[in-house]
């Protein structure tokens, strides 16, 4: 008897070793992996890092922090939190729009149109992911990837496809990092050498003072009307850079752009990363969901590139557009713009397309935001 | 209108995704377009 106690004894000391599972391994080997590509690569290193560890974290024999005993852990407490109830992805928008600069897009109107174009991702890859037999609600969520936005990700798929929230969120923020990576060769692919050196003319006139405080008033009324579902989206991006605009909350705006983002992000990633269990995350579904991931991301550049090829068609020799700007139609802000900066001047030296190259990258995170809503609001009409 | 929902409604889920990424589509691309209106009616307005 005494040592059948001993025994039992002996197996809870040891309860650490005997439950590592070799999924819980390949789990600690991602989250390495993650830590790895955020310091040593530079990947996204504020969401990739805290991502890998909580990846970790939540693995560990037991899941102590995730649950013990029937009560809440810690990243259990965050995730009810911040991302079940979609809290930490509205409260980085309100970040992201107080760092959002409409000016290069006020200067430069038609580039809002490659905001549209590059959602083509979005949709392309929904329609494959149901072709490869996922449900429409959760084919939608992996098509938001293309969105090239996170919190917009996290926002779809927590509404249409919770149990898939970690791969999209992982896709999304992974991809965007990659897009210096996966955008040229797309790009050098649809575009001729002579069309990436198109020069375009800059236009310095400043936006006035008052269409900058009613920019963001109208967009959010807009999506209010289009799409009322979308309006915690667009209204939180849009009270954030009506706080940037209105010259009179620079302390705010400040706050927004450094502490809130911070903080907001460091608990969006370890969350994330906290719902990265094996059992939910080591699957086939998984890889299919990372594979689109990067198809979105693909269609997105083409869809843009396409687009200004097709403006430029109807455009006078003098005012062509280069090409390249519409890759800059994803929401990938302001990444996006300085690859395509940097392979024009790589093309010939002293082309300077980067306002231009802005202006349709934060039409991206327009049209990103819009698109998400669309999805929100049309799926619900076909699928309950 | 809803007759097409009615379609839709009965229709794959491939199908279905394809009636979302046409309504989408024209979604952002509309939404987007009053947007260009509005800076460009702002920008004309201004140089009064």
């Amino acid at each position: 008897m005494a040592a059948v106690e001993y025994i039992q004894s002996m197996q809870d000391v040891f309860i650490g070793f005997t439950s590592i599972t070799w999924k819980m391994l390949v789990m600690y080997g991602i989250g390495g992996l993650l830590i790895w590509l955020a310091i040593k690569k530079q990947y996204e290193p504020m969401l990739l890092l805290p991502i890998g560890f909580g990846s970790i974290l939540v693995n560990l024999p037991l899941a102590i922090a995730w649950e013990h005993e029937g009560v809440p852990g810690f990243l259990h407490i965050l995730y009810d939190a911040g991302i079940a109830n979609e809290l930490f992805p509205l409260l980085i928008f309100i970040a992201v729009g107080a760092m959002i600069d409409f000016g290069p897009l006020f200067r430069n109107p038609l580039m809002i149109f490659f905001g549209a174009a590059a959602q083509f991702g979005i949709f392309a890859t929904m329609i494959i992911a149901t072709l490869l037999g996922f449900d429409l609600k959760t084919a939608a969520s992996i098509g938001i990837i293309g969105a090239a936005d996170g919190p917009t990700a996290i926002y779809v798929a927590n509404k249409f496809a919770r149990d898939y929230l970690a791969p999209i969120s992982v896709a999304a923020y992974s991809y965007m990092s990659l897009v210096p990576i996966i955008q040229p060769p797309v790009i050098r692919l649809l575009t001729t050498k002579q069309e990436r050196g198109i020069h375009m003319a800059l236009h310095e006139k400043p936006a006035p003072h008052w269409l900058r405080i009613l920019f963001p008033i109208v967009v959010t009324m807009t999506a209010g009307i289009v799409a009322p579902i979308s309006v915690p989206l667009v209204g939180s991006l849009m009270f954030g850079n009506l706080i940037r605009e209105s010259g009179v909350l620079e302390r705010l705006s400040q706050f927004a752009q450094n502490e809130l983002a911070y903080l907001v992000t460091l608990l969006l990633g370890i969350t994330i990363g906290g719902s990265m269990s094996a059992e939910k995350f080591l699957n086939w579904q998984t890889l299919l969901i990372l594979a689109m991931g990067l198809v979105a991301f693909v269609f997105d550049t083409a869809g843009g590139v396409l687009f200004a090829k097709f403006v430029n068609l109807f455009l006078p020799h003098e005012r062509k557009i280069n090409p390249m700007i519409g890759a800059c139609g994803i929401s990938a802000f302001p990444m996006s713009a300085r690859v395509i900066q940097k392979m024009a001047n790589d093309e010939e030296r002293g082309n300077i397309i980067l306002m231009q190259a802005i202006g349709a990258n934060v039409s991206g995170q327009l049209g990103s935001i819009i698109a998400g809503g669309l999805v929100l609001a049309l799926v619900p009409l076909l699928v309950k | 209108m809803e007759n097409l929902i009615e379609t839709l409604k009965n229709a794959s889920p491939a199908v279905q995704a394809i009636g979302v990424s046409a309504g989408g589509l024209i979604g952002v691309f509309a939404t987007i377009a009053f947007f260009f209106v509005l800076i460009v009616a702002a920008d004309r307005f201004g140089k009064r």
